[in-house]
């Protein structure tokens, strides 16, 4: 099967992290998807959405629909922004019938990278190895609103040498909540706090989680206190690129 | 306009068709329950933590005063008992007790007949009626609870009396308690610490 | 700084607080799970009692109607209160009429909410709070920070003080369960004595004019049983249409506060007594109570009026089990709480609710009737937004934001500058301090970007 597969970054990768999305196309290519990463996207409008800010948030909506449209599949390495495709823009169109229409076919073809390539493409890393231990952080969006729960582990679980170690309270709220984390500060801090407690305890060597704002919540957390935990998107692993600099590492 | 017009003017709206009231609670998900254990079911209730209610078996209903003065012995109560005014009850031998109608603020033990038990909860299901008064049943520090074996029902749904309903209809699952202070549980908060359940087996 | 920051602020940097929060809601969410484990099919019991509630509110007034001609002819007497004022005025007048000077209280939020208990204040009534931890905030002069566990912000050494300088006969042992025998005693010869009972209802029953009450201590009935008046005040959204539908509700309100089956009394009053009983009321009254339900109704939050008072929501909330039930500011804390609290008090004063939010969704998969509680907390924030009142900056940051968002070119152009200043100021792979980013760094460090965007990395790779 060869899909034809648009790859919708995400302003956050973009701009903080690119590795994350070089390493979703790595993967997708070895599962026999052609990449493509369309020139108009910049960012699916989580923000304005998230702050009442329905007009700009429809505006964005429309552009990233146009960019994406035309591509048979839409995969996204975030579970909050391809939740906020699949899951909210057709709800924007209340009272557009024909935008709703081409919300809902975009919609219905985005997916989040692990999904896509655990359960479209059916596929597992080969030839993979890291030997670490590490814990996953199930991201809310993607948890509650696509079911991303089993993928990132089957798909973890077939590199060499990886050794998962649960983690206590993984699918509880790390506190980032996207513009929460800087609006109310002290709240996200204290519970960013008890994750990062709840992680190092762990001892694993590695974190991981499917979306780069919690892992740069948990992370920057983690480095404050001191932790030596180091953490990584769960793609740039199941792509073979965890042998790389993990976040905070790189030059 | 009165207010009672003015919300229901706000609330205007059709009638609901009785058959989608009713097709709600088609088979409704609820706790397995065996039918052909019914008294092991009830019990298993009765003696979960959350219930934390005794029981006894008597044969007929001569063998209540005996069986209640075995538990207020066991219990180290005086064999004084607040009794209601129910006919069934007059046939028994009550000389070796102390009886009264009226339940005392600090009453210590009152007796209640339970017209039905639920097997899926191990509650105990009470009406008021002249010969059932409902105060003396929370005063009390032991509650001790006559209920035949043949009105253990399964579920919930067979709990309620049908026809006109009387002031008050209650279940009764357990002793009083409370986790109001930090969570914790602890029981005998207002109303019974002891629930001791009598099963009639005729 | 808003009232809420600065009360959450205050809840924070109270370590006995956080304790006594952990305590009781970490207690909750460990015995719910197991109650949901063991109930064949939870999942579809949802949608049932979604189902159930929704059809309630889309008939409502016929439900209220139906109500009201059963309970009358029960022997009930029933009032409408448009607002909290006009349902304080009719308890009070009840009292009034019946010569009451004191009165025993069973737990009631609506009560709460409603502002009961300053109103029988006020009329010189004295009010007896019969449920321990509503006895133990009237002792503190406080009001609830939980709508199941009112005094859960009170630790045990603070309760056994309060006892100590209130009770006329106070425990000896420093135990919880010598305090609630302490509270038994106190509150006894109050609640036996009072003149009326007043209580809410958990649940009123359509067809038959039923007020269901579920309790655990046996409080309500020993408060509701002696006197010769018995108020209940409700919120009209309580109706059910039947006793069964009602059975279904019960199973899913213990499990879903408590991880119980059942609580230990869960009792139906029908009318005052009948000639012949021994015991009960001579007077019945029920007071149904809008104060904003019929707009909730109209205006998007239909779905909030499904709610049946469980307390799952904000046992298993990061931001509530953090900052604890009274930084909320309002009668009810925790999600619902958030979604309520504008709508029964106004939208400015609480706009912060809405937003102190990460929309994890957690509160919405435990809840009993799911009620959509991140969506509808982010209709609020579209309320806000489009009636002006989120913070200038805020709207400007948005605004420009997204004015460059929708132009990739300058986009790409955009993200190179940030990222080039962002890298700057960072040593290493991260950044402790960042200018206008105080609110991420002061307690996190900033990872350092790459020093190219995805965009403009790949673009290069693509033309080579």
């Amino acid at each position: 099967m060869t899909a034809n597969v648009a790859l919708f970054v995400t302003c956050l990768v973009d701009i903080m992290r690119p590795r994350i999305g070089f390493a979703a196309i790595r993967a997708l290519e070895a599962a026999g998807c052609t990449v493509v990463v369309p020139q108009g996207q910049t960012c699916c409008g989580q923000p304005a959405l998230n702050s009442g800010d329905r007009s700009h948030a429809v505006a964005l909506a429309k552009q990233t629909i146009e960019a994406l449209e035309p591509y048979e599949a839409i995969v996204v390495p975030s579970g909050s922004c391809a939740g906020t495709i699949r899951c909210h823009y057709p709800e924007l169109f209340d009272d557009d019938a024909e935008w709703r229409a081409r919300a809902q076919a975009v919609a219905a073809k985005t997916f989040e990278v692990m999904a896509y390539l655990d359960e479209v493409c059916g596929w597992k890393p080969e030839g993979v190895a890291l030997p670490a231990t590490a814990t996953y952080h199930d991201s809310c969006s993607g948890l509650r609103q696509l079911g991303i729960k089993a993928q990132p582990r089957r798909l973890l679980k077939a590199i060499d040498g990886l050794s998962m170690t649960p983690l206590p309270g993984a699918e509880t709220c790390c506190g980032f909540g996207g513009t929460f984390c800087v609006k109310y500060p002290a709240i996200s801090n204290a519970i960013v706090g008890e994750k990062a407690d709840a992680i190092d305890a762990t001892g694993a060597d590695l974190l991981l989680a499917g979306d780069l704002g919690c892992l740069m919540n948990m992370a920057g957390k983690l480095h404050r206190n001191g932790s030596k935990i180091r953490a990584f998107h769960a793609i740039e692993l199941i792509s073979g690129m965890g042998d790389g600099p993990a976040i905070g590492e790189e030059a | 306009m009165t207010a009672r017009n003015a919300i229901l003017a706000r609330l205007k709206g059709p009638k609901p068709i009785a058959s989608e009231a009713a097709s709600l609670l088609d088979a409704p998900e609820r706790p397995a329950v065996d039918a052909s254990a019914l008294e092991a079911e009830f019990l298993a209730r009765l003696a979960l933590p959350s219930v934390n209610a005794s029981h006894d078996r008597i044969a007929s209903l001569a063998d209540l005063p005996a069986a209640i003065a075995r538990y207020l012995t066991d219990q180290q109560e005086p064999l004084t008992l607040c009794c209601p005014p129910d006919p069934r009850l007059t046939a028994c031998d009550w000389s070796a007790f102390t009886l009264h109608a009226d339940a005392a603020p600090d009453e210590g033990a009152t007796l209640a007949i339970a017209r039905r038990g639920v097997a899926e909860t191990g509650s105990l299901i009470f009406e008021t009626s002249p010969i059932a008064p409902m105060l003396p049943n929370f005063l009390t520090l032991h509650h001790i609870v006559l209920l035949a074996i043949r009105d253990i029902s399964p579920h919930l749904e067979d709990a309620p009396p049908p026809g006109p309903q009387p002031r008050a209809h209650y279940w009764i699952t357990g002793v009083s308690g409370t986790t109001d202070i930090e969570g914790t549980y602890v029981r005998g908060a207002h109303g019974p610490r002891f629930l001791h359940v009598i099963l009639l087996q005729e | 700084m808003s009232g809420f920051t600065d009360r959450a602020d205050a809840a924070l940097a109270d370590p006995i607080l956080k304790i006594a929060v952990e305590r009781t809601t970490g207690t909750a969410e460990a015995k719910r799970a197991i109650a949901v484990d063991a109930f064949p099919d939870f999942e579809a019991a949802r949608t049932r009692a979604a189902a159930i509630k929704d059809h309630v509110i889309a008939h409502l007034g016929a439900y209220l109607e139906q109500f009201e001609a059963s309970a009358i002819a029960s022997g009930a007497q029933v009032h409408w209160a448009q607002t909290a004022d006009e349902a304080c005025r009719i308890v009070i007048d009840i009292c009034k009429a019946a010569g009451a000077r004191t009165v025993a209280r069973s737990k009631s939020m609506l009560g709460e909410e409603i502002g009961l208990p300053h109103a029988l204040e006020e009329a010189g009534i004295v009010r007896v709070e019969t449920d321990l931890a509503e006895h133990i905030i009237q002792l503190a002069d406080e009001r609830p920070s939980h709508i199941i566990w009112p005094a859960m912000h009170k630790t045990r050494e603070q309760v056994s003080a309060l006892f100590r300088a209130k009770h006329a006969n106070p425990h000896e042992e420093e135990t919880i369960a010598a305090m609630a025998q302490s509270a038994r005693r106190e509150l006894r010869g109050a609640m036996l004595g009072a003149d009326v009972g007043i209580s809410g209802a958990n649940f009123l029953i359509a067809d038959s004019g039923a007020v269901c009450t579920v309790t655990n201590e046996g409080n309500a009935e020993l408060s509701l049983v002696p006197p010769r008046v018995h108020i209940v005040t409700a919120g009209i959204e309580k109706i059910v249409p039947s006793m069964p539908h009602a059975i279904h509700m019960l199973r899913m309100l213990a499990r879903s506060a408590t991880g119980a089956a059942l609580t230990q009394y869960t009792t139906f009053y029908t009318g005052p007594k009948r000639a012949g009983d021994r015991d009960g009321p001579e007077q019945m009254h029920i007071v149904l109570v809008d104060n904003g339900r019929t707009k909730m109704r109209e205006e998007g939050l239909a779905e909030m009026l499904r709610c049946i008072r469980c307390g799952a929501c904000m046992n298993h909330c990061v931001v509530f089990r953090q900052i604890g039930g009274h930084a909320y500011g309002g009668t009810y804390p925790g999600p619902m709480g958030a979604v309520l609290t504008p709508a029964l008090d106004g939208l400015a004063p609480n706009r912060d609710l809405a937003h102190a939010c990460t929309l994890n969704g957690k509160c919405q998969e435990v809840c009993p009737v799911k009620i959509p509680l991140p969506t509808l907390l982010k209709g609020w924030r579209e309320k806000s937004w489009r009636e002006g009142l989120e913070p200038t900056s805020m709207r400007w940051g948005l605004g420009f934001w997204a004015w460059v968002a929708r132009r990739p070119a300058l986009y790409r152009l955009g993200t190179a500058v940030a990222i080039r200043a962002i890298r700057l100021i960072g040593r290493k792979g991260w950044i402790d301090s960042l200018p206008l980013a105080s609110g991420w760094t002061k307690h996190r460090d900033l990872p350092k970007p790459a020093a190219r965007s995805f965009m403009a990395q790949y673009q290069q790779e693509q033309r080579k």
